[in-house]
């Protein structure tokens, strides 16, 4: 479970996120919907702490996320980004091998099996010692979502994941992540596909200008949102 | 044909300091290389208690010619430590010389890889830091691995400046290439085939080695995919996209 409490975060006098509350259980797939400039990624990178919040707290499975858990608690929250950013230096095997064999621990060949069950999972085994370079966009983000699910996490962050693709490749990667969904894990996904998020999610969260402006099922939202700014938002990206 | 054979006895005598000034820079330039890579981490660590040290250490190095340094370390630190009542001299002049050129291009290393590191897009940190580790495993695993191959030409030319850099080290009677060719005047006084052999032996090590160091930002920029482009999914055009071996 994770837990949001009066969630601030300022970049020098620019307040992003304003006063963020919400609590994530278990199972739950979120989307997180919203204009640019709204605090969506920046709500996002502070449940992992890559941004550090300037108040309130995340508490994640009952732990004050801090400095001194967060290398602990980042092996339970994989994380996908916009642009990928796989290690060009890697091959995909070892890309997705290096965490679990550096930071858990586990051995080069068990984290090998395991790396090959998640590449066939998302469809990509027979690229296991091609290099991230030679990847097109929608496979390089397959790999990347292997790699964060090589930790066996428990919470999955998506940062727009679809963002930087092609719009060809969107598919691919939206069908990994449904496969995701459906298997039960934990997901907070930032997105601007919003038939993804109308066919997935269990809640949509509406962010604008550092809240959370409206929450609801899919259907609550894209079909009887309440708000102003949610209706505003909708009618000019549906 | 005398003449051209004092040439040739130029040539001759510089090419015997060859060995020595090829040793002591391939020495520095190790020095420099793991010196530097600390310097440089020190200075874009956050705590002021190594970043500022290597900072001054960078602009004393950067900021005072590299004779100067030579003939404080070779001659001044065994007469200091002597006035102080203590007995202390070099076995070998050699050794100064070699700390110097090392402590010299360690500094201007230091900056070589302080670029190369922040050349790394900051989404690999993020990466590194999301799937759980420190920063300094992935300093070690991710950032350092892809800063080393886009500056390994810069280091190349860090050598071929340092081979001419060394030349100073004959005021510390270092007997490498321009230390021969003085001796060779002194002794015979032929002044300008002296110092021209010197000069030619120079160009035979730094246009070679030039031309190798741009051979190698070739081939790094040609990229690793060649040899594995049979499981390539893109045309080969795609390829190209990575240019490497750019430090701004």
């Amino acid at each position: 479970m994770i837990e949001v409490k009066n969630l601030k975060k300022n970049f020098g006098t620019l307040e992003v996120l304003k006063d963020i509350t919400e609590t994530i259980h278990d199972g739950e797939v979120i989307c997180v919907i919203g204009p640019s400039g709204s605090g969506k990624s920046t709500f996002l990178r502070c449940l992992n702490m890559l941004e550090e919040h300037t108040g309130g707290e995340v508490i994640i499975d009952g732990e004050v996320l801090s400095s001194k858990n967060v290398n602990e608690i980042r092996k339970q929250m994989g994380m996908v980004f916009q642009s990928f950013n796989l290690f060009p230096h890697m091959t995909v095997l070892k890309n997705i091998t290096v965490a679990p064999v550096k930071v858990s621990g586990i051995s080069e060949q068990e984290a090998q099996k395991t790396a090959m069950q998640l590449l066939k999972r998302v469809g990509l085994e027979e690229k296991a010692e091609a290099y991230p370079e030679e990847l097109s966009g929608g496979q390089k983000q397959r790999v990347a979502i292997a790699r964060a699910l090589a930790m066996n996490p428990r919470y999955m962050l998506f940062d727009e994941p679809t963002s930087a693709l092609d719009p060809e490749m969107v598919g691919e990667v939206l069908e990994v992540m449904k496969g995701l969904a459906h298997s039960g894990m934990t997901l907070i996904i930032v997105t601007h596909e919003m038939g993804f998020a109308n066919e997935v999610a269990d809640r949509v969260l509406f962010m604008d200008e550092g809240y959370i402006v409206e929450q609801g099922t899919p259907t609550e939202i894209f079909n009887h949102p309440k708000e102003e700014r949610t209706k505003a938002f909708l009618s000019k990206v549906l | 044909m005398e003449t051209l054979k004092l040439y040739l006895d130029g040539i001759l005598v510089a090419l015997q300091g060859v060995p020595m000034t090829v040793g002591v820079s391939l020495v520095a330039v190790l020095i420099g290389v793991i010196l530097g890579l600390f310097v440089a981490l020190m200075k874009m660590s956050k705590y002021k208690v190594l970043n500022i040290p290597a900072k001054l250490y960078v602009e004393i190095i950067r900021g005072t010619p590299m004779l100067v340094q030579a003939l404080i370390l070779a001659y001044g630190l065994p007469q200091l430590v002597q006035s102080l009542g203590g007995s202390f001299k070099w076995p070998y002049l050699l050794i100064p010389a070699m700390i110097v050129c090392g402590l010299n291009s360690a500094a201007y290393v230091a900056e070589i890889i302080r670029s190369g590191l922040q050349a790394v897009d900051k989404g690999q940190m993020e990466a590194a830091r999301s799937l759980g580790m420190t920063h300094g495993m992935a300093m070690k695993l991710v950032i350092i691995p892809q800063a080393f191959k886009i500056v390994l030409p810069a280091f190349g030319n860090e050598f071929v400046t340092l081979i001419k850099e060394t030349s100073v080290l004959s005021y510390v009677g270092v007997r490498e290439i321009l230390r021969r060719g003085t001796l060779y005047n002194a002794a015979t006084f032929n002044t300008f085939q002296a110092y021209i052999g010197v000069a030619i032996v120079y160009m035979m090590l730094t246009i070679p080695l030039s031309k190798l160091v741009g051979l190698l930002e070739k081939k790094m920029s040609a990229g690793s995919v060649k040899k594995k482009r049979k499981n390539a999914a893109l045309p080969p055009e795609f390829s190209g996209t990575m240019e490497r071996g750019e430090v701004s």
